[in-house]
């Protein structure tokens, strides 16, 4: 049932689709990247205490 | 899929919403009641009671410890998750129509509305965690009036002391919390009023509904749309799925300019569509109104939804929906 409809799918519509995931993911990338400096450089300038915290939160989020 | 119908709301829900751990789902709604449920069996585990008005709103915070809910009765209330007592009580001149909790559960933010001669607020309140959780200032830390259309929805942001709002216009904004100045906004965002609005895990984007028919995916930073979702029902909730990319969406009108039941059908279903290609992919049957507010597991293995008919209904994928690819092999990050 699967194939069978997979078949139907254009090669254009997979190009698109395939274009469309590539973008997201590319951004999402930069998004990642954007918090992970965002977070560091907030770190810095917060105090020891709550630099650990910051620590902390990011070992849960990975 | 698995539902699971909970049963004991008088009236029509207005917002649920799931712990981290997704064990547990809160609901609130129009009977002045806040119910907690166990996720799993659908068991009720308890009741939030003391609003004397519709409980607009409510949002537990991350460590499953206290919970806040905004009523008509003009009160923001904060609550031990676990004993069912009130804990703290702000008072306001108008109702409260939105709560969030802050990313590190430090933080409440809410919204006021605006009516008979008060406007429209925005207050960000401290949070002592500190003892039993009575110790609360009355005090605002921050608060500001947003400029133009009235502000119906809130949230922290992507980064500490913004606030993103969605407005009656169908405007969404972004607010420095210590300024209260306007920062960024899109008046088009939607054409209509913004009735729902929830942010990605890692608050880098959100995805908003709205009376216009449609749901949108905006980047929080630029808050420039990335993605369209377009129905042809008004939404009155949208919410994002982790682990899977797709957004669910409820709405539909009420039954009163809606003559057979064929065009009734349909109307009250939870849309599923592809977060990246905008596609619909699936909807799923139940409630006997619309549907007022949807809200997915953080785990993603299960999604809720609350409807105008007063139930909950918990659907638990079944393992098919975590094998189902039915894009192929692309894989979409979160």
């Amino acid at each position: 049932e699967d194939a069978a409809e997979e078949s139907n799918v254009s090669a254009e519509l997979v190009a698109l689709r395939k274009r469309l995931v590539d973008e997201w993911n590319a951004w999402r990338k930069r998004c990642k990247e954007e918090i992970a400096d965002e977070r560091k450089r907030r770190g810095k300038k917060a105090d020891v205490d709550s630099d650990e915290q910051k620590e902390e939160e990011k070992e849960e989020i990975e | 899929m698995r539902p699971i119908l909970l049963q004991g709301h008088e009236r029509s829900l207005t917002q649920i919403k799931f712990n981290r751990e997704g064990d547990l789902l809160f609901s609130a709604s129009k009977d002045h009641v806040i119910n907690v449920w166990f996720t799993d069996n659908g068991e009720r585990l308890g009741t939030y009671d003391g609003h004397n008005g519709t409980v607009w709103t409510i949002d537990v915070d991350s460590q499953s410890t206290f919970l806040v809910s905004g009523s008509a009765d003009n009160l923001m209330k904060l609550w031990s998750v676990q004993t069912g007592k009130c804990l703290f009580t702000w008072e306001f001149n108008t109702a409260v129509k939105r709560v969030a909790f802050s990313e590190t559960d430090d933080q409440i933010v809410c919204v006021t509305e605006q009516r008979m001669g008060y406007q429209g607020a925005i207050w960000i309140f401290d949070i002592n965690r500190e003892g039993d959780g009575t110790q609360q200032s009355k005090e605002p830390a921050n608060m500001f009036h947003p400029v133009g259309s009235k502000a119906t929805l809130c949230a922290f942001a992507h980064v500490p002391g913004m606030i993103v709002t969605g407005h009656e216009s169908g405007k969404v904004a972004l607010f420095d919390a210590k300024t209260g100045e306007e920062v960024q906004s899109n008046e088009r965002a939607h054409m209509d009023v913004v009735t729902d609005l929830q942010l990605s895990s890692d608050r880098s984007y959100f995805v908003t509904s709205s009376k216009d028919k449609t749901a949108r995916l905006h980047e929080t930073k630029t808050l420039e749309v990335l993605k369209t979702y377009t129905t042809e029902t008004p939404l009155n909730s949208a919410a994002l799925s982790p682990g899977k990319p797709y957004v669910l969406l409820g709405g539909g009108q009420e039954a009163m300019s809606v003559t057979t039941t064929s065009l009734r059908q349909g109307k009250f279903e939870t849309r599923f569509w592809h977060k990246i290609f905008e596609e619909e992919i699936g909807r799923v049957k139940g409630h006997f109104g619309p549907i007022n507010t949807i809200a997915v597991s953080p785990k993603g293995d299960c999604y809720a939804s609350g409807g105008e008919d007063g139930f909950v209904r918990v659907h638990h994928y079944d393992e098919s929906y975590f094998r189902a690819k039915p894009y192929g092999d692309l894989e979409v990050d979160e």
